[in-house]
């Protein structure tokens, strides 16, 4: 969808910023394309929201550039830049209604009467809210706050959009409803988006691009596929969902039949290998997701691939069922989908274990720490 | 059979009376506290209002025709309330200056600043009297020097002063809801362009309007009460509150100092309900995120010029107001003899009456802590009908100006069967109840922080009422009561209002004593005892932060003892 060779809209460059001997951003650099959504991920704490604070021009940073659309805006206040910050609470001015947060921005920007009028209206119908106009804040629920908030930030068409955090206020369902409903209007616009969640599903969801953020550092930067299927190191691959880690040797690479092998303390595995900087003798780890893992009920003939073990649990959660699967030493987990379809498990079946040939490889030496993509 | 014994252990014998007491023990509680404050709250004032209407041949409206005829009394209330606006209009003015230069001005000013805003919290409100007339009064440090014919005694004089003791009143208020105001609705306007002072007018202020318009009533009600100001600096200019004490001491007449009274206390009484209806009313909502400390906008000069101007200028007179009273403490007569004497900080008689104060403050204290604490309990917790009416009266004193309570008590309480004036306890009493409003509002406070579940948790272990409020109640609310006890302890001690309606000879409290040296124009006295009550208050509020400290418990800091 994305011309890849598109300049990028705003640049971040290097941003660094402490609050007293707290190193919160330690360097970050970030390229986003126009009418790209990217999404800044991590766990509490891990510089998000200050990154995103930098941008809007609330936070000062220490050092670092910002670049948007080729000039320097990294010094300007937040009234002087072409950012529009859309906050985690909407931040909507409770003594005014609707309209007259629509309008906020646009008054200041001395647009004419009827111009407001017209704008305001065509606001409240791109977030379906036409009619509500003259409604006080406090008269709308929380999607309909949402949804405010989100036109509000529209407004007078900015440059780019920094959403904090806009959908953890909401109920679950409510959630995905907003969810794919700001990725509709912001595809729709085609509007510059930086979205802060800690919610990695979220993420996963809206994005176009990923930063993974933690400790300060970017720790990796890709698209949801890439994040998820070919993490950089085993924090990521961690916190975009459970993952069983198993170290392994290579032992023979062949990339042209997909038939490599590698040893493990459970036995060889013959695996495909698409990562190039990966040499016979290394040390690896497999990053195998429980839901690439079928198992079977044993029936004690060795296979490829395949390990014995003896299941310990059988969740049934309706659309999956998370096993665990004891292989003497360690246990690994397993979901497994449509399992109304399934052959019926019980606590303490001996089952074969099939390791998928797809796995992502780990060096082993990777420890978490910084990759540019 | 097991049931059987239960059922006959209940009916007969001591048990029963338990049982009794436990199932209505709170209720009784309530009903002994209501009777309290009827008797030492509202009886008084009653009292008052029975005066102004009862004349020789009984009911008669003649005192009221006498106010409103006399052109005097006109006057006085006149000045009352005009001061009370003036007053009102400077403190939320210069109030919001410092309490947004707290919140949202540079790092480096905030904790300057609020310093300097509550300093006048630690002085009783008359210090200002007191320095003024230091300054300006007729031999004055500034007067003497630089030859200025400016009257202090008047109507200027007592804004002036006024105005610098209500500032932390107003700051503090104001302070309260600037930070409860979600910094990220300021930095909302600030990202779509507006200016800082756009900021300021379209979003600030409007939505401190119900936080403006509470701090104004309080105010207001503060101003018009004061009474030390009034008396020590209004010279010829007739205010309510001053000539209520010439009324009742010097002509003794009680049926005019009532009307007087009851003069003052319309403006409060209206405040009051205003104040509670717009405390239930409507408050603007937001929705709740992670809280964010405000980082410091960049003020243009334009909008901090003003800002910087108004809190460094009163700053520096709150600054030079302290300074002179502690520099006359210790001076024979400060600007005509500057010898260094420790007379005044030595005179016996002074410090008799810091001696009684702290006797009457601690009494004061420990039965206000007490009464407090329970009544939280009482209000939180008890599920009778006209629960909300006691909060109502026990939050009220608050709101009563001290002149008339004076009287109040006077008439309740000069002649038998409920003869208490010329003791000790009258002094306490009065201010108790005046004061029980912060007591009972950090009790209430208390309460809400624990779950009703802990005291069920006992009761389902089989623990009685009176065992589960014993020892867990009691315990949990022990803080409450100790702030409870300081605040009254401290107000207690800087209170004169009241107090001075009360004393008696030969059992001087140090506020009476203060006012009578800075009516007499014994300067160096009223500084050296205004200094020691400053240290005084200082000690308690010491320990009134280490204690929310510990206990995590937010005592809220209401000014204004007049």
């Amino acid at each position: 969808m994305m011309d890849a060779n598109q300049k990028p809209m705003l640049i971040i460059k290097d941003i660094r910023k402490a609050f007293g001997a707290n190193e919160v951003l330690k360097g970050i650099s970030i390229d986003v394309k126009k009418g790209e959504l990217v999404t800044f991920v991590g766990p509490s704490g891990c510089g998000k929201t200050t990154l995103l604070r930098i941008i809007g021009g609330f936070t000062e940073h220490d050092s670092g550039e910002i670049i948007l659309e080729g000039q320097s805006i990294g010094h300007l206040p937040p009234n002087l830049r072409d950012t529009r910050i859309c906050f985690q609470n909407y931040a909507l001015f409770p003594h005014m209604t609707v309209a007259g947060n629509l309008a906020y921005c646009l008054k200041i920007q001395k647009w004419k009467k009827d111009k407001i009028k017209e704008r305001v209206e065509g606001l409240l119908k791109l977030v379906q809210l036409e009619g509500m106009g003259e409604r006080m804040i406090d008269k709308l629920s929380g999607g309909q706050q949402q949804r405010v908030a989100f036109a509000r930030a529209l407004a007078a068409a900015p440059k780019v959009l920094l959403l904090d955090e806009p959908l953890s206020n909401l109920d679950a369902n409510l959630r995905l409803l907003m969810r794919d409903e700001i990725r509709r209007l912001q595809t729709e616009l085609h509007i510059t988006t930086v979205f802060v969640t800690h919610d990695q599903f979220e993420a996963m969801a809206i994005s176009d691009k990923i930063v993974v953020l933690s400790d300060g550092i970017i720790q990796q930067v890709g698209s949801p596929v890439e994040i998820y299927d070919h993490p950089v190191n085993e924090f990521i691959a961690n916190f975009v969902g459970y993952v069983n880690f198993l170290d392994a040797t290579i032992d023979t690479i062949d990339t042209e039949t997909c038939g490599s092998k590698v040893s493990t303390k459970y036995g060889k595995f013959k695996i495909t290998i698409e990562q190039n900087d990966i040499k016979t003798g290394d040390e690896v780890v497999l990053v195998i997701r429980p839901e690439t893992i079928s198992i079977s009920l044993s029936n004690e003939t060795a296979e490829q691939n395949v390990l014995c073990g003896t299941l310990t649990r059988y969740m049934y959660t309706g659309s999956l069922a998370k096993c665990s699967v004891n292989l003497g030493d360690r246990e690994i987990i397993i979901d497994l989908y449509n399992p109304r379809d399934r052959a019926n498990f019980s606590k303490g079946d001996k089952v074969d274990v099939t390791i998928p040939r797809n796995v992502h490889l780990l060096k082993k030496e990777t420890s978490p720490g910084q990759k540019s993509d | 059979m097991a049931r059987a014994i239960t059922y006959d252990s209940r009916l007969y014998g001591w048990t029963r009376v338990k049982e009794f007491i436990n199932a209505r023990f709170i209720n009784m509680l309530a009903a002994f506290l209501f009777l309290l404050l009827a008797f030492f709250l509202v009886y008084p004032i009653i009292a008052v209002l029975i005066k102004s209407f009862q004349g020789p041949e009984g009911f008669t409206l003649s005192y009221y025709k006498h106010f409103f005829t006399h052109a005097y009394f006109f006057q006085s209330l006149y000045n009352t309330l005009l001061l009370g606006l003036i007053n009102t209009f400077l403190c939320l003015v210069i109030g919001f200056c410092f309490a947004y230069m707290t919140t949202r001005g540079p790092m480096a000013l905030r904790k300057p600043l609020k310093l300097i805003a509550m300093v006048p919290l630690i002085a009783p409100p008359y210090l200002f009297a007191v320095s003024l007339i230091i300054l300006f009064g007729r031999v004055g440090l500034i007067t003497n020097t630089f030859n200025v014919d400016w009257e202090i005694y008047g109507f200027d004089g007592v804004v002036i002063a006024q105005t610098l003791a209500f500032i932390p009143l107003a700051f503090l208020m104001l302070e309260n809801t600037i930070k409860s105001l979600n910094p990220n609705l300021e930095e909302s306007a600030y990202d779509m362009g507006a200016t800082e002072g756009r900021i300021i007018r379209t979003i600030t202020i409007p939505l401190l309007t119900p936080g403006l318009l509470k701090a104004a009533l309080l105010v207001f009600v503060m101003t018009i009460a004061e009474f030390g100001n009034a008396a020590v600096l209004g010279g010829r200019t007739p205010f309510l509150a001053p000539d209520t004490y010439t009324m009742i001491t010097g002509e003794a007449d009680f049926h005019m100092g009532s009307v007087l009274s009851i003069m003052l206390i319309i403006p409060c009484i209206i405040i009051f309900f205003v104040h509670n209806y717009l405390i239930s009313g409507k408050k603007f909502t937001t929705i709740e995120g992670k809280p964010i400390a405000s980082e410091p906008r960049k003020m243009s000069l334009l909008v901090k010029l003003p800002f910087i101007a108004v809190t460094f200028i009163s700053g520096f007179v709150i600054f030079v107001c302290f300074a002179v009273v502690i520099v006359a403490a210790f001076v024979k007569i400060l600007g005509v003899r500057n010898e260094f004497i420790l007379a005044h900080m030595l005179d016996f008689r002074h410090n008799m009456a810091i001696y009684n104060s702290i006797k009457v403050s601690f009494i004061a204290a420990l039965i206000g802590g007490s009464i407090g604490t329970l009544l939280a309990y009482v209000i939180v917790r008890g599920k009778f009908f006209g629960r909300t009416f006691i909060e109502m009266v026990a939050l009220s004193g608050f709101a009563l100006p001290g002149t008339v309570i004076g009287v109040g008590y006077l008439l309740a309480f000069s002649a038998p069967p409920f003869k208490l004036t010329g003791g000790i306890l009258i002094l306490a009493l009065n201010c108790v109840f005046r004061f029980l409003a912060v007591g009972v509002e950090a009790g209430i406070a208390k309460l809400h922080q624990i779950n009703i579940e802990i005291e069920e948790a006992s009761s389902d272990m089989g623990a009685s009422f009176i065992a589960t409020f014993s020892r867990i109640v009691l315990p949990i609310m022990f803080p409450a009561f100790v702030a409870g006890f300081i605040y009254t302890f401290m107000t207690t001690m800087v209170s004169l209002s009241a107090v001075v309606f009360l004393v008696s000879p030969g059992y001087e409290l140090a506020a009476v004593s203060i006012f009578n040296a800075a009516v007499y124009g014994k300067i160096g006295l009223a500084s050296a005892t205004t200094l020691k009550m400053i240290v005084i208050v200082i000690l308690c509020m010491i320990t009134l932060s280490v204690l929310s400290r510990f206990t995590k418990l937010d005592i809220e800091h209401k000014g204004g003892a007049a």
